[in-house]
């Protein structure tokens, strides 16, 4: 299998994400796992509980499985290590995920409650089955300090966890798991930070599995090489255009708009992503509650977006887009900047690499944000749409708003969303959030980019909604 | 020679203070608390407060800078900023196989590259000349990245003779040789053509000189006025560029590192440029300067062992 890098941090109060999760699901706890239901996504309690209900919207009741074991001499798994680690994270890194967490009760050894100070509809889809979600031993971990980064104190689950930095990490068989036997015995995951080299690497039969780019999956599309599978995650990426409304250029709200009307989204999935991803039409990806089919305010129609330029009285008007310097974004850039050239706005195209991308928003680095003007940009999160609306709030102007807009009624909703557990009344509380976020005039909405993987005909992979692989969960077929 | 052994030893010093003084500089000239910039802005409050504690931040910057040189000439690069691992292990984990790397592709292309310089020198405007010119700009002109994925196209998709990615099994030095020949090839390819241009060049020089053709008229054999006498003079510009070459070849292993999928020097410095990881970054740059230095140094002392007028110079 690739790692696409070294895990540097894998407690997870202070993990960066991604694989560090996967570290997480093979060798910590997990109340809840995401259970894949056609094109829709949920969730099913984990083989570590024997019970997880939700008595009322604040109160979770859990029976952890009996027999369970941590290593290195630590112990049967007990609620006290539940509340140890769910308390914990509220002073953490990822706090956010717990914000709605009040208390754990421990009722018995392995018995207990959860017990939450609003309700919150996203916990069990966002908080128990994703990274912070993992049960760490509470002594192990005070031993170890309090934290830990690159060795678990103590492990838990179907396989132990060995790091080789720069070459590889081992998942081998537990000796003291008492669980299901997983599929494999060995899972080696070799770090190759060029997702191309690991794709020839999977061609020279060297990887089992791999994540692939979108020019290859189209290319596999149209002739998959011999013995393979295609198994494509959730498509739990958004992509768009953001623009900053509060740059003197892009005040004028006509001229966003027509921005909005003169970019081809559709010759972007054909040219920058060879028809791979899936047309977006706001953040909620598809699959999810919230999920619009069509945008509302706008689509591509270059004689409108002339009208709007004209009627906005801007002429002669110069707009920098950045973006990340991959091929897909680079390509996305050029054919944007092709279409605002047909109504009279030149573009020039910043390439970034991911260090000074991904804080080119943020006050607190630096005094970029100023400056931005039009951006390419591409989020991912867990299947809830609560994840996806969380950076548009006030309070995230400029920490991930970089759009800058405010709306009263789209914090008001956010809230609601979070307390609202019936999803015909959350889907209709999104689907509005969306139309808001839309009319601001700052969004071109661009694609739903799916995390594939290609490999043997002979495994059966399992993939969480956001991308993550759950090993212990693979099969052989 | 020992003057001239201390005389370079001394400039070596310097120059790698120099580089320290930089990278040091260069922190505090990124706008923004440095504290900040090198934890990045997810770093929390307590994060940024430990780190500027470690770093002594509260300190004047000179005091600064005599603590940071101070550290690391005993060997303390500081600390990896996710993993708070030692900068140096991380390092010494890496360095090693980058060495393999550069000496196994600029071995293979001194043993290729320098008898081809020679057959071409001794038979100059002949066909084997000719073809040693050709072969010799084709390889200096195919970019390297390009050959490295052609190589593993061939050798490793097609013909599955040799291991695309990785550095091998730890503790199989079959196996991690192995999987060390198609890096070694696409890097060394190049100054196949390098040297054997340079030795071609060289050695038409000195075969032109009169104690060569005094050799000549002793009746000495070819060969031994090849290897004996003329390669002896003329691989002194040739050594001077395999020392420079080093530190291209050092530039050169990230690519190969990276397409390779292979551990090294190269690629931490990448990666952690990537992540923001400046103590790291600093770290990996200081010993790469220090390594090239230190080959520099090298070639210059065996150029000088070989070529007692050379000793004088400095």
């Amino acid at each position: 299998m690739r790692l696409d890098g070294d895990n540097k941090i894998l407690d997870p109060g202070y993990m960066i994400g991604g694989t560090e999760v996967e570290a997480q699901k093979q060798c910590l706890p997990f109340l809840a796992q995401y259970k894949r239901e056609g094109d829709t996504f949920g969730w099913e309690p984990t083989y570590y509980v024997t019970k997880l209900e939700q008595r009322d919207p604040t109160h979770i009741d859990f029976e952890l499985t009996e027999g369970l074991i941590w290593s290195n001499g630590y112990g049967p798994l007990m609620a006290s290590d539940v509340k140890y680690s769910y308390e914990r994270m509220k002073g953490t890194d990822w706090g956010g995920y717990f914000e709605a967490l009040d208390h754990v009760e421990v009722t018995g050894d392995r018995t207990g409650t959860i017990v939450l100070n609003k309700p919150f509809a996203p916990f069990f889809m966002v908080t128990l089955c994703h990274g912070p979600g993992a049960i760490l031993c509470e002594k192990a971990t005070k031993d170890a300090g309090g934290k830990f980064t690159t060795k678990f104190p103590a492990i838990c689950g179907p396989y132990t966890y060995d790091q080789i930095p720069g070459q590889r990490t081992t998942f081998a068989l537990n000796p003291e798991w008492t669980g299901p036997k997983p599929g494999f015995d060995t899972v080696t995951l070799q770090v190759i930070t060029e997702v191309k080299a690991a794709e020839l690497a999977y061609e020279a039969g060297e990887l089992d599995c791999t994540e692939l780019g979108a020019d290859t999956m189209a290319r596999y599309a149209a002739a998959m090489p011999p013995n393979s599978s295609l198994t494509t995650a959730g498509e739990l990426q958004y992509m768009w255009m953001g623009m900053n409304t509060e740059h003197p250029k892009l005040q004028n709200k006509l001229v966003r708009q027509a921005i909005q009307h003169a970019v081809d989204v559709d010759s972007i999935l054909a040219g920058a992503y060879s028809g791979t991803t899936t047309k977006s039409n706001g953040i909620v990806c598809p699959g999810l509650i919230g999920h619009r089919d069509a945008t509302k305010s706008y689509s591509y129609d270059p004689a409108k977006a002339r009208e709007l330029m004209d009627a906005s009285g801007e002429t002669g008007l110069t707009l920098t887009l950045r973006t990340l310097n991959n091929q897909e974004r680079m390509l996305t850039s050029q054919i944007i900047q092709a279409n605002l050239a047909v109504i009279g706005i030149t573009v020039e195209i910043l390439p970034l690499d991911s260090g000074p991308f991904w804080e080119m928003g943020s006050e607190s680095a630096g005094d970029t944000w100023q400056d931005l003007q039009l951006w390419t940009m591409r989020f991912a999160g867990t299947p809830d749409p609560y994840e996806a609306a969380q950076w548009f709030v006030s309070s995230q102007v400029g920490v991930w708003n970089w759009e800058r807009w405010t709306d009263p009624e789209y914090d008001r909703l956010y809230e609601a969303g979070l307390a609202e557990s019936d999803p015909e009344k959350r889907n209709d509380i999104y689907l509005k959030m969306q139309d808001i976020m839309e009319e601001t005039g700052a969004y071109v909405w661009i694609n739903h980019e799916p995390e594939a993987y290609v490999h043997g005909t002979d495994i059966q992979i399992s993939a969480a909604p956001s991308g993550e692989l759950d090993y212990r969960r693979f099969a052989r077929i | 020679m020992i003057a001239y052994l201390t005389k370079r030893l001394g400039l070596s010093v310097a120059v790698v203070f120099l580089v320290v003084l930089i990278l040091f500089s260069l922190l505090q000239l990124i706008p923004g608390d440095p504290a900040t910039v090198a934890l990045g802005p997810r770093a929390t409050p307590e994060a940024i407060a430990r780190y500027a504690e470690k770093m002594h931040l509260d300190a004047p910057v000179w005091q600064q800078f005599l603590i940071y040189a101070g550290n690391a000439a005993t060997g303390d690069l500081g600390i990896d900023v996710f993993t708070e691992r030692s900068v140096t292990t991380i390092i010494l984990e890496r360095i090693g196989f980058t060495l393999a790397l550069i000496f196994v592709a600029m071995g293979w292309a001194m043993l290729l590259g320098i008898p081809l310089g020679c057959l071409a020198a001794v038979k100059p405007n002949t066909w084997v000349d000719r073809i040693t010119g050709i072969l010799s700009v084709g390889t200096i002109a195919v970019p390297s990245f390009l050959v490295s994925i052609w190589a593993i196209l061939i050798f490793a998709v097609n013909l599955r003779w040799l291991p695309a990615i990785g550095a091998g099994e730890p503790g199989d030095t079959a196996d991690q040789l192995t999987h060390l020949i198609l890096p070694a090839f696409a890097v060394g390819l190049s100054w196949v053509g390098y040297l054997a241009r340079m030795v071609r060049a060289s050695m038409l020089e000195v075969m032109g000189e009169t104690y060569i053709r005094s050799a000549r008229a002793f009746g000495l054999t070819q060969r031994r006025i090849v290897f004996g006498y003329a390669l002896r003079v003329a691989i002194l510009p040739t050594i001077t560029l395999i020392g420079m070459g080093f530190g291209g070849l050092i530039s050169a292993a990230v690519f190969a590192e990276i397409i390779f999928a292979r551990p090294g020097l190269g690629k931490l410095i990448f990666d952690s440029v990537m992540a923001r990881n400046f103590p790291v970054v600093q770290g990996g740059v200081l010993v790469a300067t220090t390594l090239y230095l230190g080959v520099v140094l090298f070639s210059d002392l065996l150029i000088a062992w070989i070529d007692p007028r050379v000793r004088d110079s400095l």
